[in-house]
């Protein structure tokens, strides 16, 4: 058992956060954590990119700061070819990214939570470029219950 | 070291729609909605070749007149296509989702929502998509039942659905482009949307889910042109509204008390009456702490549509210890003049009341095993056995998933027979005390729904109460049933056949193995004078909960449209 803090250190050493190590991949969710920047107007912007044969998104927790539009640039500097399938209000958005090569996306997310994007491509998937873009605020006021506010976990 | 030269320019991401095998400009359905007013939905069994609201009319009859199928030669019906929803990459709640939908169909085209957020136009005739929309919903939103939908609206120009992180979206329904949507459920208070919504006059009626996560549940009207906010109405009354004296008068009970609106009202044009069914009290099982008959639980509830008050109720199970939501349709028909409204409740019992005033007219059980206690034919309850100390397991008929689910009961005004899908299954519950924390489930008690010793039906009822028929299964019947105008009563088994019933008897005259289990609501229409049936097939949802004997089975995701064969 670990407590958070060395969390990371003990990823590393069992070789958990690689691909080919303890496991044939990496272990989901054991890659960097990033914000997205805010313009003056609200909209938000970030970049994510492959790196060679880490087979992860890096970050591949990206933050938001709130719901709107995000302008993204997806960078693959892989020795292979990926794709990137992200989720937007309307369709999901879906991109091939051959090695070496960059590319962009506009996602439209509304809300609080957490929203998986994936390279559906081979089992990209499950050797670890599974990433999440992470939502932060609240519901509108006009929305919530009316009621005194309540305990929370 | 690179410079950004030397990448291949991958451009700009598209939808992944676009690359579905589509033609291209074939994405734009015919405005067939532009024309469906509230007059249109108000006189919907006029236009039998559509099926134009949830439950195909606004009595929620689950009656279609089409006769072109019917007792004689429903033997020959066979698929006449199939509409595969499956999806690439990871979904939101996965393990949980099921096809509940009731599809709509308006002029050859149908209008059909998923799970996850995802709605299509398809061509009725040939099941081809035309458009599609999907909804990002968040991974991590609290379900308390599964990652489920049961369908849109359409009405002058626009289709209107509610996603699982409580938005309502109004898309333009002939390309599926988003018009409006507005957020009326806060997600980190555990509030979610599975209903489909109500067209009334110039509103879209939604109501809340997430009644297993102590919210306050609430019913909401929206403009239908701006989607501008008309009312809302609580379920559970604040200290000092009527009703707040059957709530604890100290402390937050009420905050928490749960009344969700989550399956979609009946409409009486003449009362201007909604009739809603409300959820379970929250915590479900720990009746303690919230003390008294917990007002407007587990109601029959009657809203008037222009102002959101409410005008009368009729509790069905005061001081809620099983979960018997009263959420169930309320399904209007007249006998001897009288103007009344019939009722399947979880708690195994079926209601009759005037739906005038909700003076209760007869309760009748339906379902063989009832031990939670008894309700007498004036309506009088007496509790029985329940979760009532900590820590001792107490079991009980019918279990938390109720003598019927949510799944609808039909009526046909030619045989006057209500036919009811059953479950004849028990659990166990043992009460465990536990503090309120917004977002996180209350339930007051561990539960484990029997997996052995259960059986179903699909059981005829007349308007007094008396059973006329049953068709008996070994399992639980846990999907809506549809009658028809050739005598027939469709109804899907969790096992995944597909069958037709004699309306009149009962006999089973036709069955197709769907693959899957079926949850969700068959509708019928017509295009080109051919009559088909239309079945979303797909099962998962709160399995655990009705019928944990098939946590196993396979999920799918298809819908299947029947038809007879054509003249060669
Ligand atoms: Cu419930």
């Amino acid at each position: 058992m670990t407590t958070a803090p060395e969390r990371t250190d003990l990823l590393k050493e069992l070789g958990l956060d690689v691909q080919n190590h303890a496991t044939l991949g990496r272990v989901l969710g054991t890659g960097k954590i990033g914000r997205a920047s805010e313009g003056s107007d609200g909209r938000m912007q970030a970049t994510i990119r492959i790196n060679e044969d880490e087979l992860m998104w890096d970050p591949s927790i990206l933050v938001m700061p709130h719901g709107g539009d995000i302008d993204l640039e997806l960078v693959n500097d892989d020795k292979n070819t990926h794709c990137a399938l992200l989720p937007s209000n309307g369709d999901r958005k879906f991109i091939w990214l051959v090695n070496h090569s960059r590319g962009r996306a506009t996602l439209n997310l509304d809300g609080p939570g957490y929203y998986w994007y994936s390279s559906p491509t081979g089992n990209d998937e499950g050797r670890g470029l599974t990433g999440a873009i992470v939502v932060l605020g609240d519901a509108p006021p006009e929305a919530r219950l009316d009621r005194p506010d309540q305990p929370q976990p | 070291m690179t410079t950004s030269e030397d990448y291949v320019d991958a451009g700009e991401a598209i939808d992944q729609g676009n690359l579905s095998g589509k033609m291209p400009g074939g994405e734009i359905a015919p405005p067939v909605t532009a024309a469906v007013t509230y007059e249109r939905i108000l006189n919907a069994r006029n236009e039998p070749h559509n099926w134009l609201t949830y439950y195909g009319a606004y009595d929620g009859q689950r009656y279609s007149p089409l006769d072109q199928i019917n007792t004689e030669n429903v033997k020959r019906l066979v698929p006449a296509w199939v509409f595969q929803a499956g999806t690439t990459g990871l979904i939101a709640g996965a393990s949980t989702y099921s096809f509940e939908a009731a599809p709509i169909v308006v002029d050859g085209i149908m209008f059909l929502t998923g799970w996850d957020g995802w709605i299509w136009a398809l061509d009725a005739k040939t099941g081809v998509e035309i458009w599609r929309y999907k909804h990002a919903v968040p991974f991590d939103v609290s379900l308390c039942c599964g990652n489920v939908n049961r369908g849109c609206a359409v009405a002058q120009g626009k289709v209107f659905f509610v996603t699982a992180n409580a938005r309502l979206i109004a898309l333009d329904a002939t390309n599926g482009k988003m018009v409006w949507a507005k957020t009326y459920g806060d997600v980190r208070a555990g509030e979610s949307a599975t209903v489909a919504p109500l067209i009334v006059k110039n509103m879209v009626i939604v109501g809340s889910s997430g009644g297993e996560f102590g919210v306050r549940g609430h019913l909401d009207a929206f403009d239908l042109e701006s989607g501008e906010h008309q009312w809302r109405c609580y379920m559970v009354p604040k200290p000092g509204e009527p009703g707040s004296e059957t709530w604890p008068a100290d402390g937050e009970a009420w905050a928490r008390g749960g009344a969700n609106c989550w399956v979609t009202s009946t409409f009486d044009p003449e009362t201007n009456l909604l009739y809603v069914g409300t959820g379970n009290p929250a915590p479900d099982f720990d009746g303690e702490v919230r003390e008294g008959d917990n007002l407007y639980t587990d109601s029959i509830v009657a809203v008037d549509a222009d102002s959101g008050q409410i005008r009368w109720h009729h509790q069905c199970t005061p001081h809620d210890l099983w979960d018997y939501d009263s959420i169930a349709e309320n399904i209007l028909f007249e006998k001897d003049g009288r103007k009344l409204l019939g009722h399947f409740d979880k708690n195994g019992y079926f209601y009759v009341v005037d739906r005038t005033d909700g003076e209760l007219v007869s309760v009748t059980p339906f379902v063989d095993r009832i031990t939670w206690g008894a309700v007498t034919r004036d309506g009088r309850v007496t509790a029985k056995l329940y979760p009532e100390k900590e820590g001792e397991p107490v079991h009980f008929y019918p279990g938390p998933a109720g003598a019927k689910e949510w799944t609808h009961a039909s009526y046909s005004p030619k045989t006057e027979f209500f036919y009811v899908p059953v479950q004849d299954t028990g659990a166990t519950a043992t009460r465990r005390r536990r503090e309120f924390k917004e977002s996180i489930p209350y339930w007051g008690a561990g539960v484990q729904v029997d997996a052995e010793d259960m059986a179903g039906s699909i059981s005829a009822f007349d308007g007094n109460g008396e059973e006329k028929w049953r068709w008996r299964n070994e399992l639980p019947m846990c999907a809506s049933t549809l009658a028809t105008g050739g005598d027939l009563v469709f109804a899907g088994e969790a096992t995944g056949e597909f069958n037709a019933l004699d309306a009149r008897s009962g006999e089973l005259l036709w069955q197709f193995q769907c693959g899957s289990g079926h949850h969700s609501n068959p509708t019928t229409y017509t295009v080109e004078g051919r009559q088909y049936i239309a079945v979303p097939v797909g099962w998962g949802g709160w399995a655990e909960g009705f019928l944990p004997g098939m946590l196993g089975a396979g999920h799918g995701s298809a819908l299947f449209v029947f038809a007879l064969p054509e003249p060669a």
